[in-house]
């Protein structure tokens, strides 16, 4: 009921409103390729937004299969190396300045995986903006 | 927002309304729909900007920027007032941001000295260009001048531009009212409803 009251208040025009109305009234303006442009730019980042994620894997996958594979060759280096009596210990057995070292490459690439991630991500953000 | 039943293939999207529209792109990513939506409202999103800014170009890019900020919060129509009313929200809040923007751009620009250029940047026309409409929007503040081109121009409701502004509708009214008081004084307009 109050609701009406407002809309029939509203509807309710002066001449001053008129005149405003005619004072701000304005010729429609032609689309002219504007919803065009409007949807290219927006099927341009919903491509963009798909490829994002694929691409920052391949780059970084790219770039840390290097240290990857190092560190594949230092583990079997150290599995050829260590006694077999020790590979199949508990791993608290296992002597602490190879397991610093595995793990400090491991956690070198990991570090490095996520950081590039990030890069990517803050990349095509700022490509889409 | 939910799809009521399947649009027929025969069907075009010009014959839908815009809640099944937006329907359409929310559910489906579905960019001709939205295109539709952009083709039936830029007119007035385009109007409503080059009002508040003065400016064809900037106001046009603005209107750009503002259907892209629109169709990646367009899950948040809730579908309950006009699309229209709903989008020039999207495009007052655009402005505002865009403002907010540039003025940090001039306070930085300021301070290694570049004013000249950007005051040469903003006089983009001569005294002869500036319309009535012009001088009539100059004597407003920034929101009165939203308000008051969301009312006269756009023909929203004070309950559709207390949505778009965030205010209360009692605010919109005493800011419209205020608005047609600062217009009445500067101009000399006769006061019509009373004779």
């Amino acid at each position: 009921m109050t609701s009406k009251i407002i809309n029939m208040a509203e509807k309710l025009k002066d001449a001053e409103d008129r005149l405003l109305e005619s004072m701000f009234a304005a010729e429609p303006i032609e689309d002219a390729g504007f919803s065009k442009l409007v949807v290219t730019r927006i099927r341009r980042r919903l491509w963009l937004r798909r490829l994002a994620l694929p691409v920052a894997m391949a780059v970084g996958g790219a770039i840390a299969i290097k240290p990857a594979s190092e560190l594949v060759v230092a583990v079997s280096k150290l599995l050829t190396v260590v006694p077999d009596s020790v590979v199949q210990a508990p791993s608290d057995w296992v002597p602490s300045v190879q397991g610093i070292a595995i793990s400090g490459s491991l956690l070198q690439t990991v570090v490095f995986g996520i950081a590039l991630l990030g890069a990517g991500i803050l990349g095509s953000r700022m490509i889409l903006e | 927002m939910e799809v009521h039943g399947a649009r027929t293939i025969a069907e075009p999207a010009t014959t839908c309304d815009d809640q099944y529209l937006v329907a359409l792109a929310v559910g489906s990513q579905d960019t001709a729909a939205f295109g539709e939506l952009v083709r039936r409202h830029q007119s007035q999103v385009r109007n409503f900007l080059r009002k508040l800014t003065g400016d064809i170009v900037a106001a046009d890019d603005l209107a750009q920027d503002c259907f892209l900020h629109a169709w990646d919060k367009l899950q948040t129509y809730s579908g309950r007032g006009s699309f229209i009313g709903w989008l020039l929200k999207v495009a007052y809040t655009t402005f505002l941001q865009s403002k907010r923007k540039s003025k940090r751009y001039a306070e930085v620009m300021d301070e290694v000295g570049h004013v000249a250029e950007l005051e040469s940047r903003n006089v983009t026309q001569s005294a002869e260009d500036v319309t009535d409409l012009e001088k009539l929007l100059a004597v407003l503040t920034e929101e009165e001048r939203a308000i008051m081109v969301m009312s006269y121009a756009c023909g929203l409701s004070h309950r559709e531009i207390g949505e778009a502004t965030g205010l209360p509708v009692g605010t919109v009214k005493s800011v419209i009212f205020r608005g047609k008081e600062k217009i009445r004084t500067s101009f000399d307009i006769k006061d019509h409803q009373h004779g």
